[in-house]
């Protein structure tokens, strides 16, 4: 008997088993070193807390006027210092326990937790109890098996012990190729040879004594389900066959145990990944960032900024840029982008002195970065609007230009350009777009 | 065997189905219209904001009587139902003065709750509410609601929908017969 030494290999289950633990890692968040920004904190808290007037919808995915009132509060007690679990407990302290939409892990509420665990944890317990049986069920004692068989095929017909002879054929050839695929240990390899040989002896005794066919009339003999050098002395074989006899077949009971146990521990496994794949927050990247420079740290903020202001919140994005510019003063992104929100809330606040805090910024966001588009945009606006300087207006918008700003953002500053250079008396440039 | 199964099978279900049915049998049902609150039983949240004339307007923390807060909208079908229910309460109670109304806005304009009263003949004062600080502060989730606040202060009752003047004088002599 040969006993080649094999390349270890690890079983399927257990790379999916290490997949999923490292899925699981990445999407909880644990690697995300980075500290939370206001914003990131609102709509963790938003996520989690139902709209009030609606039906299973978090206040952060409704535009309901009872989810918008929560979500100003949310973030106006963060902007307060309140923590999360004060901000919950404010809300609840309103609204009832139904505002939280996740359920509290006590009371009656913890059934919703412990259930699903619970029968995970049984479902796996069922699923390995009937793996093992299943298992022990297949490495029988030869001798046993040959009784066996021997007792069940004295009833058979003739038709029914070719058959049956086919099936051990391809039950031995099966073995084989799993074993020499690494798929069938050597212990439980040659448990089912000398089950399905000796099974194959007692068939053609069997066969012999019923119809008196030479066994050597089945075929030419072949060695199927052997090692190369040895040969199945007591199972001489037939070539393999494609007859699909069917095999021994579980009882109704495993097969129910088994669809059970899987469906469970799928369901279990659904109900763990959304519980603990945390959603992502604007600028948050899927796979976490656990040792972020501080230069990386303030572009994912300029990022998150950056989208905030897109989504028309422009006071959080407001706080983002102050933050950035806690950390690198001469940040001329966030001086700029933080000197053009004043500027707008200045305009409709009607507040000459958030006016000017503004024009301050924009005039040291330029000295900065002179080449800075955005910078000069929004000074060359400044200028137009509030003192009526169109030349020098033009000064910014020239530029502005020069520095080659995105096609996007001239078309946005194409009306104001064109005004600017038309009320100084100048050409268009051909740069800017046409009306 | 196969007869015991089935016995123990039609058992567990008859057990399901009689929990669910206690269950939801002790339930209230949906048209009772107090309903709970964390508020009640507690201080009532300051009421304080802007009338419709700009005039800042503050219910004391102990009003020293009762005070029906009723949260509305000029274009809400159970709003306008409850309307001259209100103005009757309010008429009844200003003559023997252990009650008054304070109305708030949720959810609609200045103008149209300000029409929608003036037709009415409201003459207490409405707050407008516009950042909806009140209605936060109550937990309001739909319109109409009404507190009944007690003269220590504490809210007394919580009521989802339209209301009647015997609804609010009931719950008004049980709290004076509970805080006697």
């Amino acid at each position: 008997m040969s006993t080649r030494s094999r390349p270890f290999r690890f079983p399927l289950w257990i790379v999916l088993g290490v997949v999923l633990i490292v899925a699981l890692v990445i999407g909880s968040g644990v690697l995300n070193s980075a500290p939370m920004t206001p914003a990131q904190r609102a709509v963790g808290i938003e996520t989690g807390i139902k709209c009030p007037s609606c039906e299973d919808l978090s206040v952060a995915n409704s535009s309901a006027q009872t989810a918008v009132v929560v979500r100003a509060s949310v973030r106006q007690l963060i902007a307060e210092g309140k923590s999360d679990q004060q901000i919950q407990a404010y809300l609840v302290s309103r609204y009832g326990s139904a505002i939280v939409l996740v359920p509290p892990a006590s009371g009656w509420s913890l059934l919703v937790w412990v259930l699903p665990l619970g029968g995970s944890a049984v479902a796996v317990a069922v699923l390995v109890i009937v793996l093992v049986r299943r298992r022990r069920n297949g490495i029988v004692d030869p001798a046993d098996a040959a009784r066996e068989e021997t007792a069940l095929d004295a009833v058979a017909s003739s038709d029914q012990l070719d058959a049956r002879r086919q099936f051990l054929e391809q039950s031995l050839a099966d073995a084989f190729a799993e074993h020499r695929a690494g798929d069938l240990s050597d212990q439980d390899y040659q448990a089912l040879r000398r089950r399905d040989t000796a099974r194959l002896a007692a068939l053609d005794i069997r066969m012999v004594g019923t119809s008196g066919v030479a066994l050597a009339e089945a075929g030419p003999e072949v060695s199927v389900g052997t090692e190369p050098g040895e040969s199945v002395d007591s199972a001489p074989a037939t070539p393999k066959t494609a007859a699909s006899v069917p095999g021994p077949r579980r009882s109704r009971r495993q097969r129910f145990l088994i669809t059970g146990a899987v469906i469970s521990f799928g369901a279990a496994l659904v109900l763990v990944v959304s519980l603990y794949a945390a959603s992502r927050l604007p600028g948050q990247t899927p796979t976490g960032n656990p040792t972020l420079s501080q230069q990386a740290q303030i572009q994912q903020s300029l990022t998150q900024a950056a989208t905030l202001e897109d989504e028309g919140q422009s006071g959080e994005a407001a706080q983002l840029y102050q933050k950035v510019l806690g950390q690198d003063s001469k940040n001329e992104v966030a001086t700029a982008q933080l000197g053009w929100l004043e500027y707008q809330t200045g305009v409709q606040g009607k507040s000459a002195s958030l006016i000017a805090d503004a024009r301050a910024k924009l005039d040291q966001a330029v000295k900065l970065n002179p080449s800075d588009y955005a910078a000069r945009l929004y000074l060359g606006t400044v200028l137009l609007e509030q003192d009526n300087n169109a030349p020098g207006a033009v000064a910014q918008y020239q530029a502005f230009l020069a520095a080659n700003p995105p096609a996007d953002l001239l078309q946005q500053a194409a009306a104001v350009l064109r005004q600017a250079y038309t009320q100084a008396g100048l050409p268009v440039p051909s740069a800017v777009p046409a009306a | 065997m196969g007869s015991h199964r089935a016995r123990w099978i039609g058992i567990t279900v008859l057990i399901i189905a009689a929990g669910l049915i206690a269950v939801l049998a002790t339930r209230p049902s949906a048209s009772v219209a107090e309903v709970q609150s964390p508020l009640v039983g507690h201080t009532a949240p300051a009421i304080t904001g802007t009338t419709f004339d700009g005039a800042t307007f503050s219910v004391p923390i102990h009003p020293g009587h009762f005070v029906v807060l009723n949260f509305f909208a000029s274009w809400c079908a159970p709003c306008q139902q409850e309307g001259p229910a209100l103005v009757a309460f309010q008429f009844e109670h200003q003559q023997t003065g252990d009650a008054s109304m304070v109305s708030v806005v949720f959810g609609d304009t200045v103008s149209a709750a300000q029409s929608y009263q003036s037709t009415l003949g409201v003459t207490w004062p409405t707050l407008t509410d516009g950042k909806g600080k009140l209605a936060l502060a109550y937990g309001v989730s739909d319109r109409p609601t009404t507190f009944v606040i007690a003269p220590d202060g504490r809210v007394v009752a919580y009521i989802v929908g339209a209301v009647t003047v015997k609804g609010l004088d009931n719950v008004i002599n049980a709290a004076k017969v509970t805080h006697a």
